[in-house]
């Protein structure tokens, strides 16, 4: 399947458009002006009808997401885009930040005329302080052309963007938490309802939308949202961003329209494949959050509604590849290490779940295990954790753990006997 | 860093924001750069200069991983053991980085110059395994001898004048 560059145009014109003046040339703004003419609802209407679907990993439709917020309440509203991209295994967002700033600031444009926002926000993770450098240059150059600025929107109709930059706790990237953490604050998700669809930022309405998401506007407002919904599937159109990484030959980004690639031709034509004489063991197919399917799911294809057919998600397409010289325990226990790190703290489920989640896989792992004492405990953990907090950190924590006891149990049983010694990690130059 | 340099640094932003809370973070971002971390006096310029009390600012402090309460190294060596860096040895770089620092795993070292941490995810899988040298650009795929460099060459380098944290 070859690849489309809606959201990668950049890869179109030499890997590179990070000049406004390159951006134009190669179709930008043009989005933007058809948005223009057409009445903030319609355009809101545009959007709904092109089927775009949250691309952060939930996938919840961007349309009905904007419908959402409240008119005429006297404050003002705010759009937010979540670049706080911290799931593992996760790093599509960084691409169009690096190479196509332009284009996500374009679409925050368009969401901003559509929902009557005049100040929207980019909240970028700490760690991307080189990629927000980059968005800093291109918000500058572009209000320096008048596109952002007193007039952006046409004559006295004011739009800008303001780069807030994290200072590194995974669970910003839940959008009530990085609220919290916009309005200087500890970064911890708030009780839902209300939604921030209606108090957001500061208490207004507001949108908060991920970078993939936004920066899909533009090719939908200008080609028309039929163009796009004609990609894909019904419920699954449009194309989405792949990240794959691990033990797979060539890691990077792909962009694939829904529903016409295999999760095998993502890891094998796209990614390079694995070293020779590997099998894929283990897949987290849309970052660590969601449940682990094994190498019988490979010809899966890669939308929304296939994945949840075999018992996974889509996710935020950070595809981890594990292969069979990996330990799924090893594997579940790393990643409980980072849920217990990441947690909040605020909900006690989770707050003290993924650490007796994290401290069970361990000893299993150092040869301390109890045995099926410990299967038997592990168990008794996920009903305990899962669907008891506030934000879902905690279900993503219990989900590729769960999925892995579920799939690889014999393998588990034996390291909660044996231990696991450390695999020889792949590495540039393959041992062995 | 004056409570009066923290305040200018902070004027050009203040009406982005409607509630001077979202000044916290950029104020302590800005003096951490300043200090190479959050020494009390920072707390306290921080929240003269935003308006909210040294208490509150400290209790946001301490939620942030890159904002550092206690003393920091010149650099700090962030080793990303996330799955898909350990899947391609980042435990192995870890380790590699702490013998050759003189380390046992993490900390700093004597004379100040690094402080070594694993840290979550940094969103650079595809580089795997990487690692980031405070705030820098993403560096990977390394392999033991990479980092080995990447420290001599640190080591050999004037100190810039602000901390990239």
């Amino acid at each position: 399947m070859p690849e489309l560059n809606c959201v990668y145009r950049h890869r179109e014109f030499g890997d590179h458009l990070t000049s406004l003046a390159d951006y134009e040339r190669a179709g930008g703004y043009l989005g933007l002006k058809e948005t223009l003419a057409l009445s903030p609802d319609d355009a809101l209407y545009a959007f709904h009808r092109s089927g775009l679907r949250g691309r952060g990993g939930a996938g919840f439709p961007m349309g009905r997401k904007a419908s959402f917020l409240p008119k005429d309440t006297g404050k003002p509203t705010y759009v937010v885009c979540n670049a706080d991209e911290s799931e593992p295994g996760t790093f599509k967002d960084r691409e169009i930040i690096e190479h196509n700033p332009f284009q996500l600031i374009e679409g925050m444009t368009i969401a901003s005329y559509a929902v009557g926002c005049e100040r929207a926000y980019i909240y970028i993770r700490g760690e991307y302080e080189a990629q927000a450098q980059v968005l800093d240059a291109a918000i500058a150059e572009a209000r320096e052309a008048g596109r952002l600025g007193p007039d952006a929107l046409g004559p006295g109709r004011p739009f800008d963007i303001t780069v807030y930059r994290g200072a590194g706790a995974y669970i910003c990237g839940e959008e009530t938490a990085l609220l919290e953490s916009l309005e200087g604050k500890r970064g911890q998700p708030r009780l839902k309802p209300p939604f921030p669809a209606v108090a957001g930022l500061y208490g207004c309405p507001t949108l908060i939308n991920n970078v993939e998401t936004l920066a899909s506007l533009p090719p939908i407002m200008h080609r028309g949202p039929d163009w796009y919904a004609a990609m894909g599937n019904e419920k699954s159109p449009g194309t989405k961003l792949f990240s794959v990484s691990g033990h797979v030959l060539n890691p990077g980004n792909f962009e694939v329209v829904l529903g016409e690639t295999t999760l095998r031709e993502l890891i094998y034509d796209m990614a390079g494949g694995l070293r020779p004489g590997r099998e894929v063991k283990a897949v987290w197919p849309g970052g660590s959050s969601v449940p682990v399917i094994g190498a019988d799911s490979l010809d899966v294809a890669l939308d929304y509604e296939a994945l949840n057919g075999v018992g996974t998600f889509l996710g935020s397409g950070g595809c981890i590849v594990m292969d069979d010289s990996g330990c799924i325990v090893r594997a579940s226990w790393r990643l409980a290490q980072f849920y217990r790190h990441e947690s909040c703290g605020k909900c006690t489920p989770c707050r003290e779940g993924t650490g007796w989640l994290a401290n069970i896989l361990g000893r299993m792992v150092h040869g301390e295990g109890r045995g099926e004492e410990d299967i038997r405990l592990l168990e008794s953990l996920f009903g305990r954790i899962e669907g008891r907090t506030l934000c879902p950190l905690a279900d993503g924590a219990v989900m590729p753990i769960q999925s892995a006891l579920d799939l690889f149990r014999d393998e588990f049983i034996r390291v909660a006997h044996e231990g696991s010694p450390r695999p020889v990690p792949m590495t540039e130059a393959p041992v062995g | 860093m004056t409570v009066a340099e923290l305040e200018e640094h902070l004027a050009p932003i203040r009406h982005e924001y409607a509630d001077p809370r979202s000044l916290i973070l950029p104020a302590l971002r800005y003096v951490q750069g300043e200090a190479g971390w959050l020494p009390p006096h920072a707390m306290a310029a921080v929240a003269e200069a935003t308006g909210f009390s040294q208490a509150y600012v400290e209790s946001v402090a301490t939620f942030y991983d890159r904002l550092y309460i206690d003393e920091v190294g010149r650099y700090c060596i962030n080793v990303c053991v996330t799955l898909s860096c350990m899947l391609r040895g980042s435990d192995e770089l870890f380790e590699h980085i702490a013998d050759y620092l003189g380390l046992d795993g993490e900390g700093t070292t004597a004379d100040g110059m690094f402080t070594l941490a694993r840290v979550q995810c940094i969103g650079a899988c595809d580089r795997a395994p990487c690692l980031q040298v405070d705030s820098g650009v993403q560096l990977g795929p390394l392999e033991p001898a990479d980092a080995t460099c990447l420290i001599d060459d640190l080591r050999a380098e004037p100190a810039p004048a602000r901390y990239d944290r």
